[in-house]
């Protein structure tokens, strides 16, 4: 990352706390004003829609750019492979162009070329490693899996992605996981980069955009090290599928029941508490919300297997009871001094209302259901995708 | 925490556009030493309030002849019962305009009391034999009910809750094509359409009501978003036809005009993309060449990010 690209990252980290101070009432406009005029902004940024909206026909044109020009080469594979070398090689370089001179940032359009551009490279790799009379998948797909995890790892280190950072994580493990102890590899990599992973996430001397990617890959990390000691995937060798390998049948060991099983049964137990007291400790809601998803991961887990009700029964008694623990939280929280326990307060704090006020929206939009039931073979209406909208709408009782 | 800002604020101080007394919170606060969970804490109230719901709904799909008609209903409508007068109870008086909510608990303790209502109209309406065409009506309660009580309550979830259940309600009640035709549409698809269209228009024009008349006018997103993407949902369907591609292109331009003269971002990227879309399609009648169908996709994709450049500078969307 350049220093420039550093500055202006830190820059809009101290804008964006004092615009998250203005909304919460801690300061005035006047203050807000001083501070945007210390901290000022370099880069032509664009707000959350237009970036959208500037991604997705940056996408549109390069893609159809693309397509008219392999149509152009009539389908020749190694062609295709050569134009796609090169479009991602240029795609690449305009992202860098418009990193450095053209000094974007958060535009959309920088975002969109530096991941159609990883995408063509990657493209031309797997033609290159995969193509007929080339490598066998076996030893192919971990080598393009590296070649992925590096590309995007020198993209998110460059340009400051932590979605490339965590898609390097992903593919770096899926590498991995084609060593012969894949999934040994997996826990022991997870448990040794997780400590320093947590103390680049919070350090002052990276960009925030490094710290940010330090905590995906820390996230992805968890979810690698979840996998590998989870009771399932023990039994169904999930581990070992992804590594390309035929399972076979279970071993014997870890039958239900046996000593192994039972470890296996007390790691999906452990993780989640490990992750949440890290979490807790280090005051991370990050850390927080993937214990608790693993946490619920692990007790749907138990249910699985020790049986524990019939399934109405565990999903009432499992939501009332989640209910009742949330709303314990918060009084505890709110009866603390100043409404604060442990450094966590249930109080909004920095909360912007205008993006709450948007999610609730975005809610609404996805539980529409005008969904018709139909007569058999007829089409039906479907406004805008999702679920719900009406408990008990679909009369199946 | 945000070692960046951790930074800022002696220095901010010291050159004095930051006030010396709110320096100590926003310190702790940039430190991590006090973290917010509020957002979190009212996700997984919601996330409970679904898998209570969820459990619900297995037990009485699954129970019915060992608990029986009567038993389950009861039970339903208690729970809804005691979740709706702890809602009574703790509620704040009425006004026209946002009112703070008592606690974080208030929004999903309403919802889960109107989920269990909706639960049990649903379960009685099956159990008293009504035809299958005629079962739609618990969603109109629910959704009047859910109205109703948005507007008394306040809550934004409630009001989404009944708009949803109200267009859920069109689409059901035109399940077979007897009705279909009732509202003179040749097939129930095209009922459907119309029913989205203007479901629609309704909801936009009754969340740009409650602006104009001040009454509940923070309500004024949910039903205008809900509105307009209702309604381009609706036009959208059609666009195997050329008419309705042509409709598509002039709904998605007429919002993308009014939504960039008032500012509203959202509805500007729906406009913006609906237009292109029915343009797409109006343009595929003239050829249907795949060559020159990447060309215009590249070339128009071009100009409308040149377009948007531009209108990005005029509107300035805060980043």
């Amino acid at each position: 990352m350049t220093p420039e690209l550093d500055r202006a990252d830190r820059a809009a980290a101290v804008r964006a706390a004092a615009r998250s101070w203005r909304r919460a009432g801690l300061v005035d406009d006047a203050a807000l004003a001083a501070v945007e005029s210390v901290y000022p902004d370099d880069r032509a940024r664009a707000g959350p829609v237009f970036r959208v909206l500037l991604f997705l026909f940056t996408v549109v044109a390069v893609s159809g750019l693309f397509g008219f020009l392999a149509i152009g080469l009539g389908g020749h594979e190694q062609a295709l492979a050569t134009l796609a070398a090169v479009a991602g090689a240029a795609l690449l370089a305009l992202t860098e162009l418009q990193l450095g001179t053209l000094r974007r940032r958060q535009g959309g359009t920088e975002a969109a070329t530096s991941l159609l551009g990883i995408g063509q490279l990657l493209a031309a790799a797997a033609w290159l490693v995969l193509g007929p009379g080339h490598m066998a998948p076996a030893a192919g797909v971990p080598l393009l899996c590296a070649l992925a995890a590096a590309l995007t790892g020198a993209a998110a280190w460059r340009w400051g992605y932590p979605f490339y950072a965590a898609l390097g994580t992903a593919a770096a493990l899926v590498a991995l996981a084609h060593l012969p102890a894949g999934r040994a590899v997996w826990i022991a990599l997870a448990l040794a980069a997780a400590p320093a992973l947590l103390r680049l996430s919070e350090s002052p001397r990276l960009p925030p955009a490094h710290r940010s990617s330090a905590m995906a890959m820390l996230l992805v990390a968890l979810a690698g090290l979840y996998l590998a000691v989870h009771a399932v995937s023990w039994e169904e060798r999930i581990v070992e599928r992804i590594g390309g390998r035929d399972p076979g049948l279970a071993p014997p060991a870890s039958t239900q029941g046996s000593l192994l099983w039972w470890s296996a049964m007390a790691a999906t137990a452990l993780v989640p508490i490990l992750v949440l007291a890290a979490g807790l400790r280090r005051r991370r809601l990050p850390l927080l919300l993937a214990g608790t998803v693993a946490a619920v991961a692990s007790l749907a887990t138990f249910h699985h297997y020790l049986g524990l009700g019939p399934a109405w029964l565990v999903l009432t008694g499992a939501g009332a009871l989640w209910i009742a623990a949330v709303l314990g939280l918060w009084r505890y929280l709110d009866s603390g001094p100043a409404g604060e326990r442990g450094g966590f307060t249930a109080a909004p704090l920095l909360t912007d209302a205008r993006r709450q006020a948007a999610l609730e929206v975005g809610v609404a939009v996805l539980t529409l259901q005008p969904e018709a039931r139909h007569a058999e073979g007829e089409r039906p209406f479907e406004g805008g995708g999702g679920r719900s909208g009406g408990a008990g709408a679909t009369g199946e009782f | 925490m945000n070692p960046d800002v951790v930074l800022a604020i002696p220095a901010l101080v010291e050159s004095g556009a930051l006030p010396p007394a709110a320096a100590p919170r926003l310190l702790r606060i940039a430190r991590g030493e006090l973290v917010s969970v509020h957002a979190e804490l009212r996700a997984l109230l919601y996330a409970g309030v679904l898998l209570l719901m969820g459990g619900v709904g297995l037990l009485v799909r699954q129970n019915l002849d060992r608990i029986g008609p009567v038993a389950v209903a009861t039970v339903l409508g208690l729970a809804a019962a005691a979740a709706l007068a702890w809602v009574v109870r703790v509620t704040p008086p009425f006004s026209w305009q946002e009112v703070a909510l008592p606690n974080l608990a208030f929004d999903y303790i309403l919802l889960l009391g109107l989920l269990l209502v909706a639960a049990d109209l649903a379960y009685c309406e099956v159990q008293l034999g009504l035809a299958e065409s005629q079962r739609a009506w618990h969603l109109l309660l629910v959704a009047a009910l859910a109205g109703l009580a948005a507007f008394r309550f306040d809550s934004r979830v409630a009001f989404s809750l009944s708009l949803t259940t109200f267009a859920a309600w069109r689409g059901v009640a035109l399940v077979d094509a007897a009705n279909a035709r009732a509202w003179g549409a040749a097939t129930p698809w095209q009922a459907w359409r119309w029913n989205a269209i203007a479901c629609g228009i309704l909801f936009a024009g009754l969340g740009l009501g409650l602006a104009h008349w001040r009454r509940k006018a923070h309500f004024e997103p949910v039903a205008v978003h809900l509105g307009c993407l209702l309604a381009l949902a609706g036009i959208a369907t059609g666009i195997d036809e050329p008419a309705w591609g042509a409709a598509l292109l002039l709904a998605g331009a007429a919002l993308a005009a009014v939504a960039y003269r008032h500012r509203r971002f959202p509805l500007f990227a729906y406009g913006v993309v609906a237009a292109y879309a029915g343009v797409t399609r109006l343009l595929a009648e003239l050829s249907h060449e795949p060559a020159l169908g990447c060309l215009w996709f590249a070339a128009s994709s071009a100009a409308v990010i040149a377009g948007l450049l531009v209108a990005h500078r005029r509107m300035k969307e805060p980043a």
